[in-house]
């Protein structure tokens, strides 16, 4: 046994004036931690209305992705500092403008989307499985949070990264828009900003699901390749659905991203292919679905990692 | 009020009846040990109680609150040290332990004080800026104590505390569990060193196949077991005389002693000894051996598989 500093509460503190309740051991004998007034926060009075838990939780789950920017923040950066100077700047430059903008101000938004909804996502699905695989989750689920405190950390955290690499990516936007000489201006600051946290929400929520549904770290994988990115990349984010021919700008209607995208258009520019007041209230719908889901399968899909996961690790 | 009441309880996986049906009942304030031979379901019990593992049949309640319709009283009440580790690696052990305390709804002041004495009271404050893959195999013993802990809580349930720690942690780890159950918290353990229930339990229940077999005070236990008298006498015969008296189990010739096995083995002395000596032997020496705990233990568990 190396790095034992003391024996077990030989440690004489004065900061913290303990007592044991009565027991009539020394304070130094361990604090209060071992004394008869060993109480629950609940009896102590500390509950905050009972949302210290979720802070705290949520207090963690932030951090996570904070102190890793290398892991978090810098590869959305790299990949969007990319996109703007190859499709922005050289292919954009060849490029008519599209519905009366700029490729590069177009562009603009729907990278915004691309990197908020994968971030979101991502973050969700990661920090819920990685949990599970490693059964550190465990810790949160014995802890008196409900199960609608449990979700809503993890998925206002994760809607919260989102909406940072979102913010990432609009600066090195307007960067790039501002060096090639062109501006762009919000035109409809409300809607850009329910858009934002409806689709940040969404996905943190469908990240949510994916993390209980995954088995394996491939799953995560697969959600965001072949799922999230065909359908972002088919929803608008590079062309305007007014260059495809008929069917196939029909068919693009079905696809939730392109409402998304031009959701985040029209708030930045005033302009979208399909109607924006109409696209935001389905995503509001959507998402008022996905978190009771969330909320009634977190736990049994949480401990049934227990049985699940275990033989295959 | 009972601090844990488990009736009738079933938990099963596919064909595995991991909880047959058990029920069990433990004091406020009790040293309550669960044995058992592996898959026996201990586990799956405390997994049930901490809300794990949901339970397929009956009903189980903390401090009287059912854990299933009132889980957040029941989960405020309850700090855990599970037999795997299952710590969050992202963040140093302090911040761990606060992040436990405040999901118990601690404010970080308060959580952060938490934290840091009860890495004084399992002795690795040192350590409290390192993460758990960073201690050394004893380190992550003493912290998992450290963390079951920190909330405060009323029911303390060790899986397996002290497996694969030497002689010294596992007196230290006693130490400290002894003093929480001292200060008035009732502990739940399950060990497979028959020694550490032996020293530290009230009572113990032997679990087999998701069934109670037995509940009783270790000493209680150890005196329905078979003692051994081991007799030297003056002029061993070949084979050993036989005694037709209750109690007595069987006698053999061993390395010319006489092995009397007997229960309640240390009352029978004088009859042994008059039977002895009516036999015309003549006695040089006696020693009583009591059964140990775990003789009774691998006793109680083998006679209840030979009855399934």
């Amino acid at each position: 046994m190396t790095g034992s500093r003391t024996a077990p509460g030989s440690d004489e503190r004065t900061d913290a004036p303990y007592t044991d309740g009565g027991t009539g051991a020394d304070t130094s004998e361990g604090g209060s931690l071992l004394g008869t007034d060993a109480t629950t926060a609940a009896e102590a009075g500390q509950k905050a209305g009972g949302l210290t838990g979720v802070r705290a939780l949520l207090r963690r789950e932030i951090l996570r992705f904070v102190r890793r920017p290398g892991n978090t923040f810098l590869p959305p950066m790299i990949t969007n500092v990319l996109y703007f100077a190859v499709f922005g700047v050289i292919l954009g430059g060849r490029i008519d403008q599209i519905a009366g903008f700029d490729y590069i101000v177009f562009l603009l938004p729907g990278l915004i989307v691309l990197g908020t909804i994968s971030n979101a996502f991502e973050n969700a699905s990661f920090s819920i499985f990685h949990g599970r695989w490693n059964e550190y989750i465990e810790t949160v689920i014995v802890s008196p949070l409900s199960n609608w405190m449990f979700v809503a950390a993890y998925v206002v955290a994760s809607a919260i990264r989102g909406l940072l690499v979102g913010a990432i990516i609009a600066t090195i936007g307007l960067a790039f828009v501002t060096v090639t000489n062109r501006s762009i201006a919000v035109a409809e600051p409300l809607y850009l900003v329910a858009f934002m946290l409806v689709i940040s929400t969404l996905f943190a929520g469908l990240g949510v699901v994916g993390g209980l549904w995954a088995r394996d770290f491939d799953y995560l994988t697969v959600m965001n390749q072949f799922i999230v990115r065909p359908l972002v990349f088919f929803g608008g984010v590079f062309y305007s659905l007014d260059v495809l021919p008929t069917v196939y700008r029909l068919l693009s209607l079905s696809n939730p991203m392109v409402y998304m995208v031009n959701g985040v258009r029209y708030g930045f520019l005033g302009y979208s292919d399909v109607e924006p007041l109409l696209a935001l209230m389905e995503f509001r719908g959507v998402t008022r679905h996905v978190q009771p889901f969330n909320r009634a399968n977190t736990a049994r899909r949480v401990s049934r990692c227990d049985t699940e996961l275990r033989p295959t690790v | 009020m009972a601090a844990i009441r488990v009736c009738d309880l079933r938990k099963s996986y596919g064909d595995v009846q991991a909880l047959d049906g058990l029920s069990l009942s433990v004091d406020e304030g009790e040293f309550f040990g669960l044995l058992g031979p592996n898959g026996a379901g201990k586990t799956t019990l405390i997994n049930v109680l901490v809300g794990l593992v949901r339970a397929t049949g009956g009903e189980a309640s903390v401090f009287g609150y059912d854990v299933v319709d009132h889980y957040r009283e029941v989960r405020d009440r309850i700090g855990l040290a599970p037999q795997e580790y299952n710590v969050d690696r992202f963040f140093p052990i302090q911040e761990v332990l606060e992040h436990k305390a405040g999901y118990h709804g601690f404010d970080r002041r308060t959580a952060s004080r938490r934290a840091l004495e009860a890495l004084e009271i399992v002795g690795i404050a040192g350590k409290a800026d390192a993460r758990f893959h960073q201690l050394s195999g004893g380190m992550k013993r003493r912290f998992m104590l450290a963390r079951a802990l920190v909330s405060g809580p009323e029911l303390l349930i060790l899986d397996e505390p002290t497996a694969g720690v030497d002689v010294q942690l596992r007196h230290d780890l006693w130490e400290i569990i002894e003093r929480m159950n001292a200060a008035g918290t009732t502990v739940l353990l399950t060990t497979h060193y028959i020694e550490e229930a032996e020293r530290l339990c009230d009572r113990v229940a032997i679990l087999d196949r998701g069934r109670k077999v037995e509940v009783a005070a270790p000493d209680e236990l150890t005196r329905r077991g078979t003692d051994t008298l081991d007799i030297g006498l003056a002029n061993p015969p070949a084979t050993a005389p036989q005694f037709s008296r209750n109690g007595v189990v069987s006698a053999r010739m061993d390395d010319g002693r006489l092995l009397v096995t007997a229960r309640g083995g240390s009352e029978l002395v004088p009859d042994v000894l008059r039977d002895l000596e009516t036999k015309g032997y003549t006695v040089t020496d006696l020693d009583v051996r009591r059964a140990s705990l775990e003789e009774v233990f691998v006793d109680i568990t083998r006679t209840a598989e030979g009855t399934v």
